[in-house]
């Protein structure tokens, strides 16, 4: 597949968060939940990593990206649109497989909220000991 | 620390402003409970306060001068010999400089109550950096405590 009119769909998810994106060729817009995506991701650390993809494949300004994020947090939607990005991208090019996977961005973050335990306040925090 | 097993050091990663180790880990030392957000808005307002009145290009200039400031090049570890504990001084590894002179850094900006933090911070890196403030004093205490223990220098190990 090269260059294809037809946007590219495909998903991404993180923690409790999904996105799921349409890229097709463009000049660099990535718009999430009808938003610029440096106006919906405030901290420069999120917004570089979600370039971080596009800055691999050299595309940084080559495709316009709408995108949905439901669920979860602002953190783990950062992380469900990245991993949405570069599947995207590989798709467009296989060859960039290699070099992403080699950034581990092609992994889905397997790490999820711990669940909590009965006994215990929290995943591991244990109740304060009493000795009487 | 291991005594097992080689530690194997992790590269530090970038910042996401100045694309700095430096900064990276300034910020995971102001952190505290997992909110790194808000640990970067102090560290780079910090950062930025710092500049106010000088023409430098080099943002970090105050920071990397304080840092330079505060590393401690001798410090004294315990050491028992024949039931009596003699405090050794020792040189301090280049890692250990950095990270300690971080930490003194940030907690004594902390000590500075009724300001927030942000300004706390760019104090301190601004005191440091001329020689001067809590972080400096903690350093010379620490070479004052190596320079008086000298005759135990021998039980380096």
């Amino acid at each position: 597949m090269s260059k294809t009119e037809d946007p590219i769909q495909t998903t991404g998810r993180r923690k409790t968060s999904v996105a799921s994106i349409r890229m097709q060729s463009g000049t660099g817009a990535i718009k999430v939940n009808g938003r610029d995506f440096t106006d919906y991701f405030g901290s420069l650390s999120l917004q570089n990593q979600i370039l971080r993809p596009l800055e691999i494949a050299n595309a940084v300004h080559s495709y316009d990206v709408t995108a949905k994020a439901t669920g979860g947090g602002i953190n783990g939607q950062a992380g469900a649109l990245r991993l949405a990005l570069s599947r995207a991208l590989i798709e467009v090019n296989e060859t960039l497989r290699t070099q992403l996977k080699q950034e581990g961005l092609l992994t889905r973050d397997p790490r999820m909220k711990e669940r909590k335990k009965p006994g215990r306040p929290g995943a591991r925090k244990r109740f304060q000991f009493s000795k009487r | 620390m291991s005594r097992r097993r080689r530690v194997i050091h992790k590269e530090v990663k970038k910042d996401a402003r100045y694309a700095s180790p430096v900064v990276a880990s300034l910020i995971s030392t102001v952190m505290r409970e997992g909110k790194k957000s808000t640990a970067e808005r102090i560290v780079y307002t910090a950062i930025e306060k710092t500049r106010e009145g000088t023409d430098t290009i080099d943002p970090l200039e105050t920071l990397n001068k304080a840092l330079e400031n505060v590393k401690p090049r001798l410090e004294v570890k315990s050491r028992r010999v024949g039931g009596a504990t003699y405090q050794v001084p020792m040189e301090v590894p280049a890692a250990r400089q950095v990270s300690l002179a971080m930490r003194w850094l940030v907690t004594f900006a902390n000590k500075r109550k009724g300001v927030p933090m942000e300004n706390a911070l760019a104090y301190e890196l601004k005191d440091a950096a001329a020689g001067q403030g809590n972080a400096i004093k903690k350093r010379d205490d620490m070479h004052k405590m190596a320079q008086a223990n000298r005759a135990f220098a021998h039980f380096r190990w």
